[in-house]
């Protein structure tokens, strides 16, 4: 019954300028065979930019994730349909490993430090496909970006706050030398304030240390305060995207993401208006 | 008191022994996150093919040793890549019933392979008696506790500096993440169960070599499966101890209190421990925040 999915695109910023790092082509994930997780969903991280995935819990952001970073087969998901290409190249058949070693690492959802490894052992474990030295060098900038960490480096990762555990999930994951940094919902469950200091991190990475970030967050406000573009997904699809600026600006998402209304509340008509969008784009 | 001390000398090498094959089913728990149940017949298996080693080819020490350890770690991963890699990723309980069904498969495969009567590994030495004092020891029994506490110390080195035996924690803690870093956790689980093969084997032989070899050998793994849990087991160190401590205690309550509770004493001793300390003597707690 529903046929091909249009996504709104505003702004006049198209998403095919911009030399891209990653591109998810036209993908459909399955899980099991038989619950369809992503459907044909196209998305491009252009170099050096901060892009958003935007959306509710369900709507396939970490799956994307485990696509890209080639963990989809431990929970039996698949990639059925398209590609996702890294510098021009298929990926999403190469393993973790190779997946790490290109240059392509994630924070996962909830941080998954190693709970009863030291914080220098947690990092050394992000450098396990480096060299010593290259090892040594990265946590020297590690510890740079979160002097935090080394103040506490020989204590049990599972015993720190959640914000210093967020920091060091992240600290992690660039001792891989990572050419792409992918954080699932890095703000989740932190205090405000934490969160201002993980997000001005994320805003370094890409200025001071040019990395190309692909940020999934459900704290929309937040997300587009510091991305150049966003996508939003619903339920395995691509239901808008745009420059960051657009989206925030976009009447529906501000109702939706961000909680705010034109109105100044919610009301029922909006919620029409938008329940009638949806029906018109599926 | 030289009874005492007899019974000391001879419970530590017991214990060594049984500490040996604990710390082959901690090292597989701590990487993989499953008790291996066959940890009992692997050690039966390669004491066998040390036997076989010594009685066509040759009864050097060296050879011998060397030839049980290559045939461990051959077993270790065969058992690995064909049993236990399927197995990835499915629940914890059908993954055990798996190793308990391997231990039955090895445990009868000694009677097709070898034959059921009890044989004797000669190397040229072990069944001697050292004198000290009064008190007579034999010296695989003397080698075999020092072979323990060389072990301990290495394990404890490779678990605590190595990038490879922190990665083998990192996987036991959370294979998943530890996927993300570009830790390959099929590396690192066949390097285990080679490890842990390797550990146990090392155990079959020396008892093979002070005492006998037979098909009932695998009951080794039954008294060193308490030990590990004595110890804790996740503790690799601990469960080596906790070896030690069955080995002591069943020694001093069989030549005390005779042999009925030689067999028990150990697992009294268990109970009691458990109920103080349920995570093993030394064992770590589970963190977690919230």
């Amino acid at each position: 019954m529903a046929m091909t999915t249009q996504a709104e695109t505003v702004g006049s910023h198209t998403r095919a300028e911009d030399a891209r790092l990653l591109e998810f082509r036209n993908i459909r994930i399955v899980y099991d065979n038989a619950i369809e997780a992503i459907r044909d969903v196209s998305i491009a991280v252009p170099e050096g930019s901060i892009v958003a995935l935007l959306g509710s819990n369900g709507a396939g952001k970490s799956t994307l994730l485990k696509a890209m970073s080639g963990i989809l087969h431990t929970e039996e998901g698949e990639v059925e349909n398209g590609s996702i290409r890294f510098r021009d190249q298929e990926v999403h058949r190469l393993a973790p490993d190779e997946l790490v070693r290109r240059g392509i690492v994630q924070v996962p959802e909830g941080r998954r430090v190693f709970p009863a490894l030291t914080i220098d052992e947690n990092l050394q474990m992000g450098g396990y496909t480096r060299t010593k030295a290259e090892a040594r060098e990265r946590r020297d900038k590690v510890f740079a970006l979160f002097p935090r960490l080394f103040e506490r480096r020989d204590q049990i990762a599972g015993y720190m706050s959640g914000g210093e555990q967020q920091m060091l999930a992240i600290g992690r994951a660039l001792m891989t030398d990572p050419v792409l940094l992918a954080l699932d919902e890095p703000s989740l469950g932190l205090a405000p304030l934490i969160i201002d200091r993980i997000y001005e991190v994320i805003v370094r990475l890409r200025d001071e240390m040019k990395m190309t970030v692909l940020l999934v967050e459900q704290n929309a406000q937040r997300a587009l305060d510091i991305a150049d573009y966003g996508y939003i997904l619903e339920t395995g699809r691509v239901v808008l995207d745009g420059t960051a600026r657009k989206l925030a600006a976009n009447e529906d998402v501000r109702e939706f993401y961000l909680g705010v209304s034109s109105s100044g509340r919610k009301s029922l008509r909006d919620v029409k208006h938008y329940k009638r969008r949806k029906r018109w784009l599926s | 008191m030289q009874y005492l001390t007899q019974l000391l000398i001879s419970g530590l090498a017991i214990g060594a022994i049984y500490g040996l094959i604990a710390m082959g089913f901690a090292v597989i728990y701590k990487s993989t996150g499953l008790v291996n149940f066959a940890q009992g017949e692997m050690t039966m298996i390669v004491a066998y093919i040390a036997w076989t080693i010594s009685t066509t080819i040759s009864g050097n020490l060296f050879i011998v040793a060397a030839g049980a350890i290559i045939s461990a770690i051959v077993l270790g991963l065969v058992i690995e890549r064909v049993v236990m890699r399927p197995m990835l990723g499915e629940p914890v309980f059908a993954t055990v019933m798996v190793t308990i069904g391997l231990a039955v498969i090895l445990r009868s495969s000694i009677n097709f392979i070898w034959d059921a009567y009890p044989h004797g590994l000669d190397v040229g030495f072990g069944r001697d008696i050292v004198r000290v004092g009064n008190i007579g020891v034999r010296t695989g029994q003397i080698a075999v506790i020092a072979t323990l506490l060389v072990l301990l110390a290495a394990i404890w080195a490779f678990f605590r500096y190595s990038k490879f035996g922190v990665a083998m924690r990192a996987v036991a803690a959370d294979d998943r993440t530890a996927l993300l870093m570009g830790i390959s956790a099929p590396r690192v689980h066949a390097a285990a169960w080679a490890a842990s093969s390797v550990i146990a084997g090392i155990a079959g032989v020396f008892f093979a070599i002070t005492y006998d070899l037979s098909p009932a050998m695998f009951q080794l793994g039954l008294k060193a499966f308490p030990a590990t849990i004595l110890g804790g087991l996740d503790a690799v160190l601990g469960s080596g101890i906790g070896g030690l401590l069955i080995g002591i205690t069943e020694n001093l309550a069989g030549g005390y209190f005779g042999s009925g509770m030689k067999e028990v004493a150990g697992f009294l001793m268990i109970i009691v421990v458990l109920m103080v300390r349920p995570f093993g003597l030394f064992g770590e707690r589970d963190i977690e925040r919230v």
